[in-house]
C-alpha cells in the first residue's frame, strides 16, 4: 500500500470521526453559568455556616461574609450574558463542507511543506529498514541507472566494508575514485578498505592516497590517524605520535576519538620503552565456546562465529579476533598477538580485556540485531587465562 | 513507511488542533451548539494522533531504525530496551513530542472530568488549550521534527548520554512536564474567563483542583530531578542553582502563590488581580523555561539543543502568549474590582504576604538567572551568579514566608485580633521554646538552630491546628489535611536542607587498599577496584567497607564506567538511611592499587525529598477535596428571583 493511500485513509478516518460527532453531538451538561454560580454561592454559605458551627468565626463575621457572598453573586449574575443557543443541526451541511475542506487542506498542505523533498529519502520512507545485504542490492540497482552518483558508490563501499566483503568494497571505492580523485574523505575511506583487504598491511597505493588526502586537507583527523598507523608499521614511533597529536588537536574537545588517540599514543610509548615485547610471549587467551542446542538448531552453519578480545577500559573495537564459519568451528579459539587487528595495538599491550564470543549472520564487526553473544568478566592478559563461554 | 505515518499523524493532530479552535469558536459566536460541542471530539482526535505519533517514534527506537536521524543520534543496538524507550524523550525533539502529548492528555482530562463546568465555559477553555497546542505542534513540525530521515543510513546509532541512562530519566522529565504543561490549565481557565468577560466563582472554583494537581506534579518533578542529580551526577549535592533548575523553580514559586491566591479569590472574592496575573505568569514562566533550555542560551547538563531558530520561535510564541494575555488582562481590569474588604490582621493579609514573598523570591531567582545572560548578550562582560547570591537573597525572603505559613492558618478571614490569636498560641509557643532550649544542648550552629526552631514551630503548630479541628468534632476537609501535610513537608525540607548543608562532610581523598579513613564516627576501608562490564559499557567497581564504631555496617561498591562511545560516567554508591547518607564515588586510578575517591557524609539529606513528597501528597489530597466533586444544580434558576 502506498504512503499516499495510507494518508488518505488517515484523513478519511479523521473526517468520519468529526462528522460522526456532528450528527451525534455529545450531550451538553445543561448547567448554565448562572446556575453554576448560584450553586457555588450556596455552597460557600454552607461552608461559612460550618465555620460558624466550629467556632472559627463569630456571628457578626458570619453575617458580614454572607452579605459579601450575596453581593459577589449579584455582581457575577450581572456580568453573565448567556449566549443564545441553537441546538438544531440545520447548518450541518456547511460544517461538513468546512471539515471536508479544512482537514485535508491543513494536513496535506502542512505535510507538503515539512516533508522531505529529497527523492532518495522519500524512497527510503516507503520501505521498511533494510539489512546490509538488502541495502547493498538497492544501492547496486540505483547505480545501474546512476553510474555517476559518487555518494552512492561511497555508500556501497562502506556497506561492503561493514559486511566484511573487502574486495567488493575496494571495487566500489575505486569506482567513486574514478569519478572524483580529489575527495579527501573518499581517499581516506578507500585507503582504509585497501589496508583491510590486504591483511592490515600498508602497500604503496593506500599510502599514496593518505598523502594526497593530507595534501588536500592537512588537518583531516582520519587521514592523520592512518598516516600515524603507517608510521608505526615503519617503526617511526615519534612521527606516529606527532601525527596523532595533530589529529587530537583537530578533533573537538568532546570527541570520544580523542580518548582513543590518547590510548594508542600511550601504548606506542610503552612499545618504545620495550616493556611490551617482554610480555608478548605470555599473552595468550584460550577460549572454549559451548553452543546450546537451541542455538545450534536456530542458526545456519554458514553463520560466522567471532571470538574477540576488547579493551576493558576504552573503545569497543576488537583488539584480537578469530572469525570462522560455524560449520568449521571446533569449539576452541586462541587469541594472541598473532590475531591482533593492527600491529600497533597488540593484545599483549593491554593489561585487562573482555572476551566476547558472538554468532553473526553477516560477520560484521558491529553487532547486528539478530546477533547473539556471550561475554567474559574482565581478564588479566598476563595470566594467560583459559575461559569457558556459553552462547545460549 | 511507519515513520512517515507517525510524521503525518503529527500533522493531522495539528489539523485537529486548528479545527478545535476554529469550529467551536465559530459555533460559540453563532450560538450553534452542534459546532461548539465539537471542541471535545476534536481534542480527542488531536490526542489520538499525537499518541500514534509518539508510539511510532518509540517503535523506531525499539527496532533500531537508524534511518531516523533522532534515533541514530540518541540510541544504538547495545542500549537496553528500557532506555531505548526513555531515550524517546532523552533529547530535544522527542521531549517536545512528549510535551505536546502531555498537553493534549491534560486537555483530555479537563474535557472528561469537568462535567460540572457549564459546557459553554468548557468549550472556551478547550479552545484556548487548542491554541497552545497549535503553538507547540508548529514548533515541533517546523523546527524540531523527530521523524527526520537520514539519506545515508548508519549501521549503528550513537549513544544516549550515559547520564540519561538511568531510572531518573524515565520518570523525571515526564513528571516535570506534567507540572509545566499542567500550568496551561489554570492559564486557559483565566484566559477563557477574560475573553468571556466573566471572572466569576465558576472558574475560580473549578480551576483550583487542576492547579493543585499541576503544582503537585511540578513539585514531584523537581524533587525527582534533585534526587537524580544527587545520585546520578555524582556531585553529591541536591540543588546547584543551575539555570535550568531555576527555570523549573520559578514557575513552582509562582504556582505556590497561585494555589494560595486562588483560595482567597474563591472563598472571599478578593485578590482576583493577583490570581489572574499569577496564572498568566505561571504558564509564561513555563514557556520561558522552555525558551531558556531549548534556545541554547544556557549551557548546562540540560542544554542538549543549541539552536537559535528554535529559540526565536519560542521567543515569538512567548511574546504572543504574554503580550496577548496581558493586553486582555488590561482590557478586563474593571471586572476584577472587589468590594470585599479585609483588615491588616486577617487570613487574607497572611496569604497576601505569602503571595508577595513568593513573587519576590521568584524575582530574585529570575534576576540571578537572567541578569548574567542579559549582560553577556549586550556585550557588557561575563559574570557568574552562583549559590552565594541565591543563598544571600533567597533565604531571607523565605524565613518570613515560613513564619506567615505557620501563623496564617490560625487567622480568621476578613478580621482578626492579635490578642485572640496570641492567647490561643501562647501555650504551644512555650512548648516550642522548651524544645528549642533542649536542642541547644546538641548544636551551637546558628543556621541549624534557626532551622530546628522553625521545624518545631511548624510541626507543633500544625499538630495543634489539627487537634483543634478534630476536637471540635467537625468534619475537616481533605483540603485542610492537604494543607497540614504540605506545611509539615516544608518543615522537613527546611531542616533537612539546613542540617545537610551545615553538617555535611565531603572529602576528596586518595585511598590506599586497607588503609582506613575517618569521617565523623564512620570508618572507610578501601578494598580495591576491579574491572567489569555491562551491556553497553565497561568499567571499574570499587569496594569500600564502612564501619560505625568498629561495627561493619555496609560494603559500598561505587563504579566508574566507560560507555561504548567513550563517555565516562561515575555511579556513586550510597548507604541511605532516614538520618544520614554515606556516599562514595570512585575517582581516578592512581599509582599502585590506590584510587582517588569522594566520601560524603550527608545527615538528614533524605528529609529534603521527604519534605517534597509530603508537599506533593498534600497537594493531591487538597485536589481531591469533596467540594470539587459537588455538582451544581441543573435547574436554571430564575435570574430575577436570585437577584432580588
Amino acid at each position: 500500500m502506498s504512503l499516499m493511500i495510507i494518508f488518505i485513509i488517515m484523513i478519511a478516518l479523521s473526517i468520519a470521526w468529526t462528522v460522526w460527532f456532528l450528527y451525534k453531538p455529545l450531550k451538553e451538561n445543561n448547567v448554565s453559568l448562572e446556575a453554576s454560580n448560584i450553586a457555588l454561592g450556596k455552597q460557600k454559605i454552607l461552608e461559612l455556616k460550618q465555620d460558624l458551627d466550629q467556632g472559627l468565626i463569630d456571628q457578626s463575621q458570619f453575617e458580614s461574609a454572607k452579605e459579601e457572598i450575596s453581593t459577589t453573586l449579584a455582581v457575577e449574575l450581572n456580568q453573565a450574558h448567556e449566549p443564545s443557543s441553537n441546538n438544531g443541526n440545520s447548518n450541518n451541511t456547511l460544517s461538513i463542507i468546512l471539515i471536508l475542506i479544512l482537514l485535508p487542506i491543513i494536513s496535506l498542505g502542512v505535510y507538503e511543506s515539512v516533508a522531505p523533498n529529497d527523492p532518495a529519502v522519500q524512497k527510503l520512507a516507503s520501505e521498511k529498514p533494510l539489512s546490509l545485504q538488502e541495502s547493498a542490492n538497492k544501492i547496486h540497482l540505483h547505480l545501474q541507472d546512476n553510474p555517476e552518483d559518487i555518494e552512492s558508490w561511497k555508500m556501497l563501499g562502506l556497506t561492503y566494508l561493514e559486511m566484511g566483503q573487502l574486495d567488493s568494497s575496494v571495487d566500489a571505492y575505486e569506482k567513486a575514485y574514478q569519478i572524483n580523485p580529489e575527495d579527501p574523505r573518499l581517499l581516506v575511506d578507500y585507503a582504509s578498505a585497501l589496508i583491510s583487504s590486504n591483511d592490515n598491511k600498508f602497500t604503496a597505493k593506500p599510502v599514496q592516497f593518505i598523502k594526497k588526502a593530507l595534501e588536500l586537507d592537512p588537518d583531516a583527523p582520519d587521514a592523520l590517524y592512518l598516516a600515524g598507523m603507517f608510521a608505526v608499521s615503519a617503526k617511526d614511533f615519534s612521527l606516529a605520535k606527532s601525527l596523532w597529536n595533530r589529529a587530537m588537536s583537530a578533533l573537538p574537545e568532546s570527541s570520544p576519538d580523542r580518548e582513543l588517540l590518547r590510548n594508542i599514543i600511550a601504548e606506542i610509548t610503552s612499545i618504545e620503552s620495550g616493556s611490551i615485547q617482554n610480555e608478548a610471549s605470555q599473552s595468550i587467551i584460550t577460549v572454549n565456546v559451548a553452543l546450546s542446542e537451541q542455538v545450534l538448531l536456530s542458526r545456519s552453519a554458514e553463520d560466522f562465529i567471532m571470538v574477540y578480545a576488547k579493551s576493558a577500559k576504552g573503545r569497543p573495537m576488537p583488539i584480537a579476533i578469530e572469525k570462522i564459519k560455524l560449520k568449521d568451528f571446533s569449539g576452541k579459539a586462541v587469541l594472541s598477538d598473532q590475531n591482533s587487528m593492527v600491529s600497533s595495538n597488540l593484545l599483549s599491550s593491554h593489561k585487562q580485556v573482555v572476551v566476547v564470543a558472538r554468532i553473526s549472520q553477516s560477520g560484521s564487526a558491529m553487532k547486528q540485531p539478530d546477533d547473539i553473544q556471550a561475554s567474559s568478566d574482565v581478564l588479566t592478559v598476563s595470566d594467560t587465562p583459559s575461559i569457558d563461554l556459553e552462547i545460549k | 513507511m511507519l515513520v512517515e505515518v507517525g510524521h503525518f499523524a503529527l500533522v493531522l493532530s495539528l489539523a485537529f488542533a486548528c479545527l478545535q479552535v476554529l469550529l467551536p469558536a465559530f459555533g460559540l459566536v453563532r450560538g450553534d451548539t452542534s459546532l461548539s460541542q465539537l471542541s471535545r471530539p476534536l481534542l480527542w482526535g488531536q490526542f489520538f494522533w499525537i499518541l500514534v505519533s509518539f508510539v511510532v517514534l518509540t517503535n523506531a527506537f525499539l527496532v533500531d531504525d537508524f534511518s531516523v536521524k533522532y534515533v541514530a543520534n540518541n540510541s544504538n543496538t547495545e542500549l537496553p530496551d528500557v532506555f531505548k524507550m526513555s531515550a524517546v524523550w532523552g533529547a530535544h525533539e522527542g521531549s517536545l513530542l512528549l510535551w505536546a502529548l502531555i498537553l493534549s492528555a491534560w486537555s483530555v482530562a479537563v474535557s472528561v472530568f469537568s462535567k460540572k463546568i457549564p459546557s459553554q465555559v468548557l468549550n472556551h477553555i478547550l479552545i484556548i488549550l487548542g491554541l497552545i497546542s497549535i503553538g507547540f505542534l508548529l514548533f515541533l513540525l517546523l523546527t524540531s521534527n523527530p521523524f527526520e530521515r537520514l539519506d545515508m543510513v548508519p549501521v549503528q546509532g550513537r549513544e544516549l548520554n550515559p547520564l540519561l541512562q538511568d531510572f531518573g530519566l524515565i520518570v523525571h522529565p515526564p513528571m516535570l512536564y506534567m507540572g509545566y504543561v499542567g500550568l496551561a490549565i489554570p492559564f486557559a481557565f483565566v484566559l477563557s474567563s477574560l475573553i468571556r468577560g466573566q471572572l466569576d466563582s465558576t472558574w475560580l472554583r473549578w480551576s483550583r483542583p487542576w492547579t493543585l494537581v499541576a503544582w503537585a506534579f511540578l513539585t514531584f518533578g523537581i524533587v525527582l530531578g534533585s534526587w537524580w542529580a544527587y545520585y546520578e551526577l555524582g556531585w553529591g549535592g541536591w540543588w546547584f542553582w543551575d539555570p535550568v533548575e531555576n527555570a523549573s523553580f520559578m514557575p513552582w514559586l509562582v504556582a505556590t502563590a497561585l494555589v494560595h491566591s486562588l483560595s482567597v479569590s474563591e472563598k472571599r472574592g478578593a485578590f482576583k488581580h493577583w490570581t489572574v496575573l499569577l496564572a498568566i505568569s505561571g504558564f509564561s514562566l513555563s514557556l520561558l523555561g522552555t525558551f531558556l533550555v531549548r534556545s541554547g542560551i544556557l549551557t548546562s547538563v540540560h542544554s542538549f539543543a543549541a539552536d537559535p531558530d528554535r529559540g526565536l520561535f519560542i521567543l515569538v510564541f512567548l511574546i504572543i502568549v504574554i503580550g496577548g494575555s496581558l493586553a486582555l488582562y488590561a482590557h478586563r481590569a474593571s471586572l476584577m474590582r472587589s468590594e470585599n474588604t479585609f483588615t491588616y490582621f486577617s487570613r487574607e493579609s497572611g496569604l497576601l504576604v505569602n503571595n508577595i514573598l513568593m513573587v519576590a523570591a521568584m524575582l530574585s531567582v529570575f534576576l540571578g538567572t537572567l541578569y548574567p545572560l542579559l549582560l553577556d548578550s549586550l556585550g557588557l562582560g561575563k559574570i557568574s551568579v552562583g549559590s552565594p547570591y541565591f543563598d544571600a537573597v533567597f533565604i531571607p525572603i523565605m524565613i518570613p514566608a515560613v513564619l506567615a505559613m505557620v501563623i496564617g492558618p490560625f487567622l480568621r478571614w476578613k478580621k482578626d485580633s492579635l490578642s485572640r490569636v496570641g492567647s490561643m498560641l501562647t501555650w504551644p509557643f512555650v512548648g516550642i521554646v522548651v524544645l528549642f532550649v533542649l536542642s541547644l544542648l546538641f548544636s551551637d550552629n546558628a543556621s541549624v538552630l534557626l532551622a530546628v526552631f522553625l521545624f518545631i514551630w511548624i510541626v507543633l503548630y500544625s499538630c495543634f491546628l489539627l487537634y483543634q479541628r478534630l476536637s471540635n468534632k467537625s468534619s475537616s476537609s481533605l483540603a485542610f489535611f492537604g494543607m497540614i501535610t504540605a506545611h509539615i513537608g516544608v518543615a522537613f525540607f527546611l531542616l533537612g536542607a539546613t542540617v545537610t548543608t551545615q553538617y555535611g562532610v565531603e572529602k576528596d581523598i586518595k585511598m590506599e587498599v586497607g588503609k582506613p579513613i575517618f569521617i565523623q564516627d564512620y570508618q572507610f576501608v578501601f578494598k580495591g577496584a576491579k574491572g567489569f562490564s555491562g551491556q553497553n559499557y565497561q568499567g571499574f567497581k570499587g569496594e569500600v567497607d564502612v564501619y560505625y564504631q568498629d561495627d561493619k555496617i555496609t560494603t559500598l561498591k561505587p563504579e566508574k564506567r566507560q560507555y561504548v562511545t567513550g563517555m565516562p560516567m561515575t555511579e556513586a554508591a550510597i548507604d541511605p538511611s532516614f538520618y544520614r547518607d554515606i556516599y562514595v564515588a570512585l575517582g581516578e586510578s592512581l599509582e599502585g592499587d590506590s584510587w582517588s575517591l569522594r566520601l560524603y557524609y550527608k545527615p538528614l539529606i533524605r528529609w529534603i525529598w521527604l519534605g517534597g513528597l509530603l508537599i506533593t501528597f498534600g497537594a493531591i489530597l487538597a485536589a481531591f477535596d469533596r467540594r470539587y466533586r459537588l455538582s451544581s444544580s441543573r435547574t436554571v434558576v430564575n435570574r430575577q428571583r436570585v437577584k432580588s
